[in-house]
């Protein structure tokens, strides 16, 4: 059990760099904009985060275990490294990147390295989906925008009423969000792990229990919420001042278009239904909410008139979805050589 | 979670009244100054003057009262964060309307001066515009707190009072060195003048301020 925490850490780790760096992007502009509190803000999106992971996280992690179930070990701990090696080094560089690239590019490195064969159906899948991504999001932010810009017409809501709603609306979307990025994300951060997972299943009240993989998502989402609690709320500040100088009702529609599009790709129930109508559905993929955000941001930038929108993002948008899985996938396969004949270790079945 | 609500709601509520009192404020201010000025022309009795210039007092009084307890209730509550300093910036300009017209009619009720009857005429006619145009001012930032979609409208109402406001004033202050009477008295009308146009001009600074505002409420 103690060598099983241990290699789990390179997951922990990285889902303590998604609350520091995802959290931020769900309540952001409200803490950034004084509409919230920090730790108001961290609470809600802790619980949500932690609600959304254990209930609803399977669906993104299947996903990830079609495209190569890891099933030893040392091999989930060094893909779980790779990819949070890559995410640090690709924060470094200013490049927009996120763990569900860098997660996809290791699962490929330890396809390859393991001689296991790649569903490139199934790549190519998970590559539309993060093209998909930030263009859905922008569409939804078009939507809400529009629709938030009518009811403010025509209902004539006075500023202090609106603030308060705007507030309210901030508190719900955030929760949602966090819920949606728990169910969504939870798969980068352990989901390498699930096919070797050594965890026992949580009996609850009433008859209730958590299964073994429900409980690693419950680990893995504690670290998400002590992420958001130590290091986002830099990110929060530099969100909402730096980043996005946007209004507080914009950033309502950033967070509810975010939200959307990462439950939309989290969620089982969705997925059916479109399935069952004979209509395409979207995948069950870990997204980013990084460019889902810079997706909603343009969009409303576009509506606006297309004056403040910032270019060079796009650049750093494209060169983050080439490069995140590619460098991810060389760290995964060379640091899998290294572990296997410098120490010996077994990294895959 | 109702509870919270109720409570943030509540203040709200409270906060909306106060500013609606303080635009009430403005308003008020203006109307008493159009009767101080007409009574000051018309009737010999100076103690109905200094009853209004009492009642001007009282209401300058009132709006400084309720501007601190606006700016107290926007920082202890928190509310209009990306909005507070603005808010803040245009409810102190807005008190200086109310203060100038408190020290115009003031100014009137310790100088007495003489003004000649042929002058009366543009006198309250100079007054009225001032006078309306911080009713429209008035009005530009009560709907700016209220109803967006009208501000530009008076915004425009404003701006058109102060241009007819500054034609009157050159008007008087040419029939004022045109007239024979002595160079002092000449001066201190002069000076009374350009006091009263000045509640204008104060009161378009605080319509420069609210463009600027309303633009930014945009989404």
């Amino acid at each position: 059990m103690i060598s099983f925490l241990i290699f789990l850490s390179s997951g922990l780790f990285l889902g303590w760099s998604l609350g520091a760096n995802d959290g931020a992007n769900i309540f952001g502009t409200a803490v950034g904009t004084k509409m919230l509190r920090f730790r108001t803000a961290a609470i809600i999106s802790s619980v949500f985060v932690i609600i959304g992971a254990v209930m609803a996280g399977n669906g993104t992690t299947n996903t990830l275990n079609e495209l190569g179930s890891i099933n030893a070990l040392p091999g989930a701990f060094m893909a779980g490294l790779a990819a949070a090696i890559t995410v640090y080094f690709m924060v470094r560089t200013k490049i927009v990147t996120s763990t569900s690239q860098a997660i996809v590019g290791a699962i490929i490195g330890w396809n390859i390295y393991s001689g296991k064969v790649t569903d490139w159906s199934l790549v190519s899948a998970i590559a539309a989906s993060w093209i998909v991504c930030p263009i859905l999001a922008g569409v939804f932010a078009i939507v809400i925008y529009m629709l938030i810009k009518f009811v403010l017409k025509y209902r004539r809501i006075s500023l202090l009423r609106q603030d308060n709603y705007t507030r309210i609306g901030l508190v719900l979307a955030g929760a949602f969000g966090a819920y949606a990025l728990g169910a969504n994300n939870i798969a980068n951060v352990m989901g390498v792990f699930v096919a070797s997972n050594q965890l026992h299943g949580l009996p609850l009240f009433c008859g209730t229990s958590l299964s073994p993989t429900q409980v690693l998502f419950l680990l893995g989402a504690v670290f998400v919420a002590i992420g958001i609690f130590t290091y986002s709320y830099k990110n929060m500040d530099t969100i909402g001042r730096d980043v996005m100088q946007m209004s507080p009702i914009a950033a309502l529609i950033v967070v509810i278009s975010q939200s959307l599009v990462l439950f939309i790709f989290a969620s089982s129930a969705i997925h059916n239904w479109l399935e069952v109508h004979n209509l395409p559905a979207f995948p069950l993929v870990p997204v980013s909410s990084s460019q889902a955000v810079i997706g909603s941001v343009m969009a409303i930038g576009l509506i606006k008139g297309g004056r403040n929108i910032n270019w060079n993002l796009v650049g750093k948008l494209s060169a983050g979805w080439i490069s995140t899985p590619i460098i991810s996938a060389i760290i995964c396969y060379v640091s899998l050589f290294v572990l296997a004949n410098v120490f010996n270790l077994t990294v895959y079945l | 979670m109702f509870k919270i609500k109720i409570s943030i709601f509540s203040k709200t509520k409270e906060l909306e009244n106060k500013i609606d009192c303080f635009h009430d404020k403005i308003i008020d201010s203006a109307t008493l100054f159009r009767k101080a000025i007409k009574i000051f022309l018309t009737v010999d009795d100076f103690d109905e003057y200094r009853s209004v210039n009492r009642q001007i007092k009282a209401v300058e009084h009132d709006a400084d009262n309720l501007r601190r307890d606006i700016e107290n209730q926007l920082y202890a509550h928190n509310l209009l964060p990306n909005l507070q300093a603005d808010v803040l910036q245009l409810v102190e300009s807005l008190d200086k309307i109310n203060n100038k017209i408190h020290d115009v009619v003031y100014k009137f009720r310790i100088e007495k001066p003489e003004i000649p009857s042929e002058l009366h005429n543009n006198f309250k006619i100079l007054c009225n515009q001032v006078a309306e145009c911080c009713e429209y001012m008035g009005i530009a930032s009560r709907s700016f707190f209220k109803d967006l979609s009208i501000v530009r409208d008076y915004i425009h109402k404003v701006y058109l009072m102060e241009q007819e406001s500054d034609i009157t004033c050159n008007k008087l202050k040419k029939s004022i060195f045109n007239s024979d009477m002595p160079l002092a008295n000449k001066l201190q009308l002069d000076l009374l003048i350009s006091e009263i146009a000045e509640i204008a001009d104060i009161a378009e600074d605080c319509t420069d301020l609210l463009q600027i505002f309303t633009l930014k409420r945009d989404i």
